[in-house]
């Protein structure tokens, strides 16, 4: 028997074929959440899960994932050639646009920022409104716990 | 409400601030040249213009364009169709196999020569790495790149 | 077996165009049509109805349509994903009819029974078929018959050209041709033999008069039908052999060309999807409850090997199924892994013997020469899987309304996803009406009908028309894979380093036959054999297919040959290849290009490999720079023999495009498993060769044999591998028998 399950109205149930040897599998659940150009159910605005509030490990792997963001532009290894962006080895805590051999936009290599975590912090979120005028191209990280992840994997990966 | 500005013109809409710029571009605006690879600014194939910088338009939310100008591969050419200097060269050069990539290709090579009107073969390499061909064409990217930047000499020589 | 017959099954175009049947028909407008068919009768009358039965544009069988503005349209039966086929097959047409290039239009043939590709049904059905030629007419259309019920209207196999153009096209505008100027010779009262065709015109030299095809379309089609239409000798091509722009390119350059990914409909909604992580494995349970409240989410499906979220936005669709948590049943599939995998195949190999396995080619007596040869070698090489990566995802648009479909998608053969979407909804395919679109990559991907199933069955279960696209992610995980695979050799040499014999054992054999084969090189006593190792992952075509691995296996093997008898890979090849003529004047060339013989620097290599595949000829010479933490590819030389090329710069892309391919294979592709699932998931754990690392290519054609065509597509890659490899041994004397570079540690 398959199962329909009933969401937030209004519900279009859709009649299911009981099992049997159809061209090809029909859905085993079909749950209908709205009609097309219904409004969304507000009231049921999930929450933003929790920024993961675990062990470190679990929040410096979680970063290396997050991370995968960033790759065709950095690197993280010791001595690893600048690729579109710096090699970002060591960078907590250094001053903005001190990566050698790197080609920085003006308005970077003026910015005067620190990076500590804090104002890496920041800069993820919303590069482009934190130092105008950036070539950094990989856009903002709205999610608080990604951002927490992937600095906290900086930091990992620069300690190695 | 979000306001845009894309390839000059003003646009409202009704959409998530929080959605990437690639998928208002092309469901919202039925702009389709801009496209879909990867999802997480690995292979450029969404690359487009914020305020003239490339940016990876499938990591970008559409709010971070507020206020700012978007440049995608339909805005390039003039209004009558003429091809930038670029797919011009594109087109000379016979860059494209499959195609899926290039509007990220050309939108990366076209923000290469705005910041820099002559790269050397390592700026060119450094600058389009972060943009994948399956087909590999880079070859033809290459000399394309180098042919743009000719043709940009010599109309700032003349 | 005979092995010569194996490499030598190219299309026999003479004993074919003479028993070429060809149909020709007006249209609406006046427009003159010209089918070639490929068995014995007139395809124009049984398309009559169809024909009549729109307006304007139609779907007509028919290779060419010249109109009342004298625009000549080239149909094209064959799928553009890159290779520039659209451009050849209309240049093959055009030059034959001495059409005015800038006046021809192409368009890709409707996903229609009567377009199927023969030559492509032909090669796969039975590819090494030797036919008397008396057969031959029978033959081909025993196997039209057969792959109209296959639903074969593939692109593939790097067969267009060589097949669909030189049987099809280029008969159907030589034809063309003849009966626009028979039909002016009655018009103007002067024998046909005094007209001739140029640039769109009949012109009449002796009394300077001229006029444009379409004055005499409509009056051609009642002229008699050539039974054999002469076709040009090379000294007389227009078109054939020049570097002709390719007509899709522009729109590749302004982001106007459509690919499946861009199919939009009213109403139309988006489904993200995530299959269950291992093949066979069902969804038994999933977690809702955070999707369900997303923003645009309209629908939930559980479809047993899949999860489905449909919304307004793709976006919206793909937040919502990563909140989902969810919950597969357990099968056998879950035990594998990569590690096991590769001992398995050992232990099957193993149990093998000298006498197990599938004798796929046998000639002499290989024990006896081994046992008794100067000098034994033996060695096993080993590849992983591949995913086939194509730059736009795995997507596909479907409608499912009163009891009929559509579908929107780039598939390599429309043929076959309008079938398996008719067969997933249990309706006539005369109900379903695929819409074919450029395919953002191929590379044998797009040949298989899994999304095309997906997607119907979602659009079945909704009410409006909807767009499944992968994520990136399953994409890489959820591919049709190139094997992985284990190959052993033993080989026997004389006292003067001569191969005697040659054994080969290697997992699985897909396609083509010939690939594990070596009938080129002479060496007197062979023995070639295969052992299928099944596993739940599974296979498909993967650009060049088997000859990307066996390619790699035979080239770095006969390099290992080379080296125990103490020569050199270029010398020793061309022994291995004396007497064949144009399979030498190819490795020649590839040498001669890269200056084989003068000194690299130190900690810089020089490698060489020769591979014919798909019917051409390739010797690639890698130049590879070790002095770095990684190898470095520096640049590739190759030499082809495509028999002739009708794009010569077309051609010379794809020899690009498939170094680059198969670079990214030799240097990091691999396709891991653990508990059964694919552990890649994007281009960070999947990557693919960027601009920094490509080598230049040099490429070097010849044109050996205008007669015999040759495929492009493919057969670059299957030569590279080796011949980096091969480098990489004559820079550090490091032997690389495992695929990807990547795992090899050179410090």
């Amino acid at each position: 028997m398959k199962a329909v399950f009933r969401a937030s109205a209004p519900v279009l149930v859709v009649a299911l074929a009981a099992c049997g040897s159809d061209p090809a599998p029909e859905p085993t659940e079909q749950i209908v959440v709205r009609e097309p150009g219904a409004d969304s159910d507000s009231s049921a605005d999930g929450a933003a899960p929790e920024p993961a509030g675990e062990a470190t490990d679990g929040l410096i792997a979680a970063g290396k994932s997050a991370f995968n963001t960033c790759i065709a532009c950095h690197v993280i290894d010791k001595g690893g050639a600048n690729r579109i962006g710096p090699n970002l080895h060591g960078i907590i805590g250094q001053a903005a646009a001190s990566v050698d051999g790197f080609k920085y936009s003006d308005a970077m290599a003026s910015s005067g920022i620190t990076w500590t975590k804090e104002e890496l912090d920041s800069y993820l979120s919303n590069p482009a409104a934190k130092v105008p005028g950036t070539t950094m191209m990989a856009g903002a990280i709205t999610d608080a716990g990604r951002r927490e992840a992937i600095i906290a994997y900086i930091e990992d990966a620069s300690a190695n | 409400m979000v306001t845009l500005n894309v390839n000059g013109q003003v646009k409202e809409l009704d959409v998530d601030p929080a959605t990437p710029i690639l998928w208002v571009v092309r469901e919202n605006l039925k702009m389709t040249g801009t496209k879909f690879g990867c999802g997480v600014a690995l292979c450029g194939a969404c690359t487009v213009h914020l305020d003239g910088k490339p940016v990876r338009s499938c990591s970008t939310p559409v709010s971070e364009a507020d206020g700012k100008a978007i440049t995608t591969i339909e805005g390039l050419a003039e209004e009558d169709g003429t091809f930038s200097k670029i797919q011009q060269a594109w087109v000379d050069q016979q860059v494209a196999q499959c195609g899926y990539c290039q509007s990220g290709q050309i939108m990366s090579a076209t923000a290469l020569l705005k910041n820099n009107p002559n790269p050397s073969d390592e700026q060119i390499d450094a600058a389009m790495a972060g943009n994948i061909c399956r087909c590999g064409t880079y070859v033809r990217i290459r000399k394309a790149i180098k042919t743009a930047a000719g043709a940009s000499s010599e109309t700032q020589e003349a | 077996m005979a092995d010569k017959q194996i490499s030598e099954t190219a299309p026999k175009k003479g004993k074919w165009t003479r028993r070429a049947f060809i149909g020709a028909g007006v249209v609406a407008g006046g427009a003159l049509l010209v089918g070639v068919a490929v068995r014995p009768d007139n395809p124009v009358e049984r398309l009559s109805p169809m024909v009549a039965k729109g307006k304007g544009e139609q779907l007509i069988n028919a290779w060419v349509k010249i109109d009342a503005d004298n625009i000549v349209t080239a149909i094209i039966p064959h799928v553009e994903m890159g290779q520039g086929i659209f451009t050849s097959l209309a240049q093959m047409l055009a030059d034959e009819l001495d059409a005015d290039w800038s006046k021809v239009r192409i368009l890709e043939a409707p996903a229609d029974a009567k377009y199927v590709s023969h030559d492509i049904g032909r090669e796969f059905l039975a590819p090494n078929l030797e036919v008397p030629a008396i057969l031959e007419p029978t033959v081909g259309g025993t196997f039209l018959q057969l792959a109209t019920a296959m639903n074969l209207q593939i692109t593939g196999g790097s067969f267009s050209v060589r097949g669909t153009g030189q049987r099809a096209m280029r008969v159907a505008g030589a034809a063309a041709k003849e009966m626009l100027i028979a039909a002016a010779a009655e018009e103007w009262d002067v024998p046909a033999g005094e007209l001739r065709a140029e640039n769109s015109m009949i012109l009449h030299d002796k009394s300077s008069k001229s006029a444009p095809f379409a004055d005499f379309a409509a009056a051609a089609a009642d002229q008699g039908l050539p039974n054999k239409p002469k076709l040009k000798s090379p000294k007389d091509y227009k078109l054939m052999g020049k570097a002709m722009a390719r007509h899709d390119i522009p729109d590749k350059s302004n982001g106007t060309a459509l690919f499946g990914i861009d199919a939009d409909l009213p109403g139309m909604k988006y489904a993200a999807v995530r299959a269950a992580p291992v093949v066979g494995a069902t969804v038994e349970s999933m977690n809702v409850d955070s999707a369900k409240a997303m923003p645009g989410v309209l629908q939930i499906l559980n479809m047993g090997d899949f999860i489905a979220v449909v919304a307004d936005g793709y976006w919206q669709a793909e937040q919502a199924l990563g909140t989902i948590d969810a919950k597969y049943s357990k099968t056998e599939g879950d035990k594998l892994n990569q590690d096991a995998l590769f001992a398995r195949y050992a232990s099957v190999l193993d149990e093998a013997g000298d006498d197990g396995g599938d004798v796929e080619t046998e000639q002499g007596d290989v024990t006896d020469a081994f046992a008794n040869a100067a000098t034994k070698v033996e060695a096993e090489y080993k590849v992983p899987f591949l995913a086939h990566a194509t730059m736009e995802p795995m997507n596909c648009t479907a409608w499912v309304r009163d009891g009929k479909c559509d579908v929107w998608s780039g598939h390599q053969a429309p043929l076959m996803a309008r079938k398996a979407a008719a067969d997933t909804l249990g309706i006539d395919t005369d109900d379903v009406t695929y819409h074919n679109a450029y395919l953002g990559g191929g590379f044998g991907r797009r040949s298989e009908n899994d999304v095309i199933i997906m997607a119907t069955r979602i659009a079945k279960a909704v009410p409006y028309p909807v767009k499944m696209i992968w994520s990136r992610e399953e994409d890489t995980m959820q591919d049709h894979y190139r094997p992985s695979a284990t190959s052993r050799f033993q080989a026997g040499l004389d006292k003067d380093g001569k191969a005697v014999s040659w054994s080969n054992i290697h997992t699985h054999l897909f396609d083509p036959q010939e690939a594990p084969t070596v009938p080129y090189y002479n060496i007197a006593n062979h023995k070639i054999r295969k052992i299928d190792v099944p596993t739940h992952l599974r296979f498909g075509p993967w650009r060049s297919v088997d000859h990307s691995q066996h390619g790699y296996f035979i080239e770095s093997f006969v390099d290992e040959l080379a080296h125990a008898a103490g020569k050199d890979g270029y010398a020793y090849r061309r022994e291995l290849l004396a007497g064949s003529a144009r399979h030498l004047a190819v490795l020649d060339k590839a040498a001669e290009m890269s200056g084989w013989d003068t000194p690299m620097p130190e900690g810089h290599g020089r490698g060489i490999a020769f591979v014919p595949s798909f019917g051409t000829i390739v010797a690639e010479v890698a130049e590879v720079d070790m002095t770095g933490a990684k190898p470095k590819v520096k640049k590739i030389y190759v030499a082809a023999d495509p028999g002739f090329a009708v794009n010569p710069d077309g051609f010379a892309a794809q020899m690009e495009s498939s170094i680059a391919y198969g670079l990214t294979a030799t240097l990091y592709g691999e396709i891991s498993v653990k508990d059964g699932a694919v552990q890649q998931s994007n281009f960070h754990d999947y990557p693919i060769l960027r601009i920094n690392e490509m080598p230049e290519v040099e490429v070097g054609i010849i044109n050996g044999d205008h007669k015999r065509l040759g495929g492009a597509g493919e057969p670059g890659l299957p030569p590279l591998a080796p011949a980096v490899t091969n480098a990489i041994f004559a820079a550090t004397g490091k032997r690389v028998r495992e695929l990807p570079l990547s795992k090899a540690n050179f410090a």
